[in-house]
């Protein structure tokens, strides 16, 4: 999942599709996300490669929509609703996962797991 | 008043081991004997005394620079004790030629005297005029360097660095500039000083002296350069001394001396430190002054191969300016009477002229020109005016002055008239001196140049590379946590007077009440062990947690509905925002408390150690490690990402699980997540 600066990244998606759930007066999508290119990417515990400031999962709400969605903790998030987030700012990043207009969100995510399976699969 | 006297010769007597010590037999020292002789029959006059005094002010200056040099052990201090050393020195080799040339003039005169029927004197009062005296300002000097180009963009070889700075003189008055730092990365020397120079002639010869000092040899070591000092200072012999006599005038430019010379001819021991070399000098006249910045070249001496050398480019920028006091003071006034040539022959206006730089204001009344209203009118008197007396009215005492100015194309004549003869003498008096001073200065009388008086020195403001107490207060991870409380609680203690001007410390903010929260002593109800708590201060929430050691302020009141403060902390400003209220200030600081009440909050999860009261040793590893795990969202419901240790354990959610923070906590929460690099945000969606 590493990228080298000024080739596009290429990488195994898996296109997950979120309905946002009413909680009171908030939609919310049951997750949480951490990163951005604002932040330090030292600290990500899910990324391979410590240099990457992309958009990971940290935390995914057990029964919450993502978790039924099929989201998992450590994913990295490619792109919302066509979205990129792979050059973004940490705050960037909520305000377009939790658009007030937008019942649904669509996600590309990444996990290592995928590639693997991709793998095998063409072995 | 032989007591002058008898002081200025204790300066050369050898027994005095710290004045100077002149080598019997040498030359200097028979010109001083011959001073000896001369001096028994003079009175001591006002100037000698003034010279003597100043004279005595830099010796004990330049005794202070020397027990300084000799006790510091920075390199900077050491730099800055030689560079006034140097100043001293060479102000005092200023003042003694002045005085000697003084004694000389006088003894001229004396001989003059008394053989006055033999030969012409000039004892008498002197017919030749003498310009009036000015204002000669240098600002804004700056040197450009030529580094070689390998040298300075690729960075290679070891930064070799110098400390320089300039010299200035006109006459007796020295002046030097604050010292620089130059190594290759700079491609100019500035030096910021604006000297003015108040008593300067038009004559003057404003000498421009570099001297450098090489950063880096250690100067304590090499027993070897001191031994010879010593020998050469306890023996001069008769070229040294001629040297030294040669030195001794100020208008000699002597390459081949350095600072090493000037400590040696004085002090009786020679002076171990940094010493500056002149690496270039110039001259500059008044020629040379403007209005504006002017090139000008300086000659080099040293070169390569020596330490302290910097490649110059071969000039110096700066602005050469001059106020001569014709123009800026009145040279004369009186009442005059002023009529226009062409009017009637009776339209005698009276005024109050003054005459001041180009001008002849006239104003009504004296009251006026106290007042500073507008003159009635302006008569020029520049180059271009012709002023002649004349027997104009035949019926009045006086003689009158014609000047008769050009105003574009059209010939203007006015006429004054004062009340006698004296004052129509002493008004043209007036105006020849005006018309040599202006010849004299030449292009400073155009027009006024400005002279920017320098601002008593603020001292310079050292401030840390990031601004924040953070850097400022080195924890040890060994510490205990009352260390820190007890460095906190000096440093308030210093920064008492501080705040009660409303400028304490932005890490006070760590300590201070909420603004609008309530004063309840919420931490008392966790922490009944604290010793340090006081009923009435609590300490509650923390508005600017400090990263290295607590976590948001919500965790650490129990019961905060409002716990944050709406002003947010410019922690990347580094913490820069002041207080505006002391009474917030708390009574103790007790961290402690706090972070007991952390345990208390079960925020386990979260801090790995755990918080003891502040006997126990075992709260080292907080400050450390507590770095990056700081949380800083309000919600509970929000996890910290202790990523340090490894282990990443996201707390379980102790509330709500969808709960979402209220607006005016998440616009906090995010702008707080927003300014600090350190934490890993994470944020619900």
């Amino acid at each position: 999942m590493s990228f080298i600066p000024g080739q596009p990244v290429t990488a195994v998606v898996q296109r997950i599709e979120i309905r946002k759930l009413q909680h009171g007066e908030h939609l919310i999508l049951g997750f949480s996300i951490g990163g951005g290119i604002d932040q330090d990417p030292g600290q990500n515990p899910f990324s391979e490669d410590k240099s990457d400031k992309g958009i990971y999962v940290t935390r995914v709400t057990p029964g919450g929509p993502a978790e039924v969605a099929g989201l998992m903790m450590g994913d990295k998030v490619m792109q919302v609703n066509g979205w990129d987030m792979t050059m973004v700012t940490h705050d960037q990043a909520r305000k377009r996962l939790t658009k007030k207009d937008e019942d649904i969100v669509r996600l590309l995510v990444t996990r290592k797991s995928l590639e693997q399976a991709v793998r095998h699969s063409m072995m | 008043m032989m007591q002058g006297v008898s002081h200025k010769l204790a300066m050369f007597c050898r027994t005095q081991t710290t004045r100077a010590t002149i080598a019997r037999g040498s030359s200097l020292e028979m010109e001083i004997r011959r001073g000896k002789f001369r001096r028994s029959v003079f009175l001591n006059t006002l100037q000698d005394s003034d010279i003597q005094k100043k004279i005595d002010h830099e010796i004990r200056m330049r005794d202070g620079a020397c027990k300084l040099l000799a006790a510091c052990s920075q390199r900077d201090q050491a730099l800055e004790a030689a560079k006034s050393l140097l100043t001293c020195n060479t102000r005092i080799m200023a003042y003694m030629s002045e005085l000697q040339r003084m004694k000389e003039a006088q003894v001229m005169q004396r001989v003059a005297r008394r053989s006055d029927g033999t030969r012409s004197s000039d004892a008498g009062p002197m017919d030749d005029r003498l310009p009036c005296k000015g204002k000669v300002a240098i600002s804004d000097l700056r040197i450009p360097l030529m580094w070689k180009d390998t040298e300075y963009f690729k960075n290679k070889g070891e930064l070799h660095r110098c400390a320089v700075f300039c010299l200035l003189q006109v006459g007796g008055e020295i002046h030097d500039t604050d010292m620089v730092m130059v190594d290759r990365t700079l491609t100019d020397i500035c030096f910021d000083n604006t000297i003015v120079f108040s008593e300067a002639s038009p004559g003057f010869e404003l000498r421009v002296e570099l001297y450098s000092c090489c950063s880096e040899e250690d100067y304590s070591a090499g027993s070897a350069p001191r031994k010879l000092a010593s020998k050469l200072s306890s023996s001069l012999g008769r070229s040294a001394g001629k040297k030294l006599r040669v030195a001794m005038d100020p208008g000699a430019c002597s390459p081949t001396s350095n600072g090493g010379a000037v400590t040696l001819l004085l002090p009786g021991h020679a002076v171990a430190g940094p010493k500056y070399h002149l690496l270039a000098h110039t001259s500059l006249s008044l020629s040379h002054v403007q209005d504006s910045f002017r090139t000008h070249d300086l000659s080099i001496s040293g070169n390569e191969d020596c330490s302290y050398w910097v490649p110059l480019y071969g000039s110096v920028c700066c602005r050469l300016a001059a106020q001569p006091h014709c123009m800026t003071q009145q040279m004369m006034s009186g009442c005059l009477k002023v009529k226009q040539l062409g009017g009637d022959p009776q339209s005698w206006t009276n005024v109050y002229g003054v005459l001041k730089g180009t001008n002849l204001f006239c104003y009504h009344r004296q009251e006026d020109m106290e007042a500073n209203v507008e003159p009635a009118f302006t008569i020029a008197i520049n180059k271009e005016t012709r002023i002649r007396a004349s027997e104009k009215d035949p019926h009045s005492k006086a003689q009158s002055i014609c000047i008769s100015n050009q105003y574009g194309g059209e010939e203007v004549t006015h006429t004054l008239s004062a009340d006698s003869h004296e004052e129509t003498h002493r008004w043209m008096e007036a105006f020849w001196q005006q018309f040599y001073d202006m010849s004299q200065w030449k292009q400073c009388c155009d027009d006024l140049m400005k002279i920017e008086l320098p601002s008593p020195r603020k001292p310079a403001l050292v401030t840390s590379k990031q601004g924040s107490l953070y850097h400022e207060i080195v924890i040890d991870t060994s510490d205990d946590i009352s260390t820190v409380t007890d460095i906190l609680t000096r440093r308030m203690q210093e920064l008492e007077l501080r705040s009660q001007l409303g400028t304490s410390p932005p890490w006070m903010s760590l300590f201070e009440e909420s603004p609008g929260g309530p004063r309840t002593p919420r931490l008392a109800r966790h922490s009944p062990r604290s010793p340090h708590r006081l009923p009435h201060s609590p300490l509650s929430p923390l508005r600017c947690p400090w990263p290295g050691l607590l976590s948001s302020d919500a965790s650490l009141t129990s019961d905060s509905d409002s716990p944050c403060s709406t002003s947010p902390c410019s922690r990347h400003r580094g913490w820069a925002e002041p207080l505006s209220s002391p009474r917030f200030r708390p009574r103790t600081l007790s961290l402690d408390a706090k972070l007991s009440t952390l345990r208390g909050r079960g925020y386990g999860g979260v801090l790995q150690c755990s918080c003891q009261p502040p006997s126990s040793s075992s709260l080292g590893p907080i400050p450390a490690q507590c770095v990056p795990q700081a949380t800083l969202s309000c919600s509970s419901s929000t996890s910290s990402n202790s990523s340090s240790e490894g282990s990443h354990s996201p707390s379980s959610l102790d509330g709500t699980p969808f709960s979402r923070p209220s607006s005016a906590r998440r616009s906090l929460r995010n702008v707080r997540a927003k300014l600090d690099p350190r934490n890993w945000l994470q944020s619900q969606v």
